[in-house]
């Protein structure tokens, strides 16, 4: 059987404190996304239909943090994840694209997510989950060399980055250099023993920030994706920000 | 000497004119405080030609060839027809921003145009990202999305096709 959250009257769908993420009430709590292609699951993740009272369905997919580095740094506490309903968002390390499919459902038909993974593996389930959700636009090429991507990519609101490199500073800086707005956003998650397996995983995080602080990023925030993921941390901040911050910002 | 910039979007192919450079110097940070204002940018960098690519077929060719820095046939005459001539056995008297040195050199060896690439230009290239739906009046809100969307898949099917030489396919 399904078991947990079947959905039903008994499950009451409320909007997260980010704008295009929601709480499943249940039993047990769980964060969903609005299902841009309701009857669908992406990875077989489980679906909740909850009817509103003017009768009208609305499909909610659950969003597992043990499989998706943004729904923990989610549940993290992470202040703002700058990605929402119309934003435009480059996703860094797209794998098979479970991540990017609740991505798509956050920012909506107004939205695009430029998706980019490297490995042809994944890319293929990729390119397939990208068919039914014409705001996810595939993109297998390596992130290295955004020069290879560029007429495929117009100038986003935020980069996600998921990419597990020693030198991933270095590629969300690239591609902040090709496609992301002064005043944009960068959430990258960074897995400490990919980097320096040799030191404390804290110690890589810290160096990794201010490897940041060296190309024009403004890092605003840092949350651990434990219990979830281990010796993962999540950054936040801002690129090329104005001189004079505005409140809010 | 004159500055074009070329920029190769999902859509077509544009060229650029970028004028009053000389009180900015060539400053890359000048630049940067500029891009952000379409009014102030649209006095700096002015559209000369625009190309839209003719088929899904055309533009996935396109795309292949700028991915790997080769300019095409249809690039080439793009150049030709839109800059001024150069003659022959001399230097042009203007030069082309273009946003990767490989593309540069390829056009430079072949058409005798002079290219030029770097800090500056990818500064200027990231104004005309910016604002690139508005200095093309044929280009509905979403048009550009669209292409990208239809060219992104193309391009990515194409790549992810099984292939003897990666290892990375999988053995069916």
């Amino acid at each position: 059987g399904r078991g947990g959250m079947k959905g039903g009257s008994k499950v009451i769908v409320e909007p997260h404190r980010h704008e295009g993420v929601f709480v499943a009430k249940g039993k047990e709590d769980a964060l969903v996304t609005k299902n841009m292609v309701p009857g669908e699951a992406v990875y077989n993740e489980k679906r909740i239909a909850v009817q509103n009272e003017d009768g009208t369905k609305v499909e909610y997919r659950v969003w597992n943090p043990f499989r998706s580095k943004l729904a923990a740094a989610i549940l993290g506490g992470v202040d703002n994840i700058w990605i929402k309903p119309g934003a435009k968002v480059l996703y860094l390390g797209a794998a098979s694209g479970t991540t990017v499919s609740h991505v798509s459902d956050v920012v909506g038909p107004t939205g695009v997510v430029y998706a980019v993974e490297f490995s042809h593996r994944s890319g293929r389930d990729l390119v397939n989950m990208a068919k039914k959700r014409t705001n996810v636009i595939p993109i297998i090429e390596d992130a290295r060399h955004p020069s290879k991507y560029r007429m495929l990519v117009g100038m986003v609101d935020v980069i996600f980055s998921d990419v597990a490199q020693p030198d991933q500073a270095r590629i969300l800086a690239l591609n902040a250099s090709y496609f992301l707005k002064a005043g944009g956003h960068f959430v990258i998650s960074i897995k400490a023993n990919c980097i320096d397996s040799t030191v404390p995983a804290e110690a890589v995080f810290q160096s990794e920030v201010k490897k940041l602080q060296q190309e024009q990023f403004k890092p605003f925030e840092q949350v651990t994706l434990e219990p979830f993921e281990r010796d993962h941390a999540c950054v936040v901040g801002g690129y090329r920000m104005p001189k004079k911050q505005k409140a809010g910002q | 000497m004159a500055l074009y910039l070329l920029y190769e979007s999902a859509s077509g192919y544009a060229l650029f004119q970028a004028q009053g450079l000389d009180e900015i110097g060539q400053n890359t940070e000048a630049v940067r405080n500029s891009v952000a204002d379409l009014n102030r940018f649209g006095k700096v960098v002015q559209l000369t030609a625009f190309h839209p690519f003719e088929s899904a077929l055309d533009s996935l060719n396109q795309c292949n060839s700028v991915s790997e820095g080769l300019m095409t046939d249809e690039l080439r005459s793009f150049l030709e027809l839109n800059l001024p001539k150069v003659k022959e056995g001399k230097k042009s008297k203007f030069s082309v921003g273009v946003a990767e040195p490989k593309l540069g050199s390829h056009i430079s060896e072949t058409t005798k145009i002079t290219c030029q690439s770097g800090e500056f230009v990818l500064e200027l290239l990231r104004g005309v990202r910016l604002h690139f739906d508005k200095f093309i009046k044929d280009l509905k809100p979403g048009d550009l999305e669209k292409a990208q969307l239809g060219l992104g898949h193309s391009y990515s099917r194409a790549k992810v096709k099984f292939n003897v030489n990666r290892v990375d396919n999988m053995v069916i």
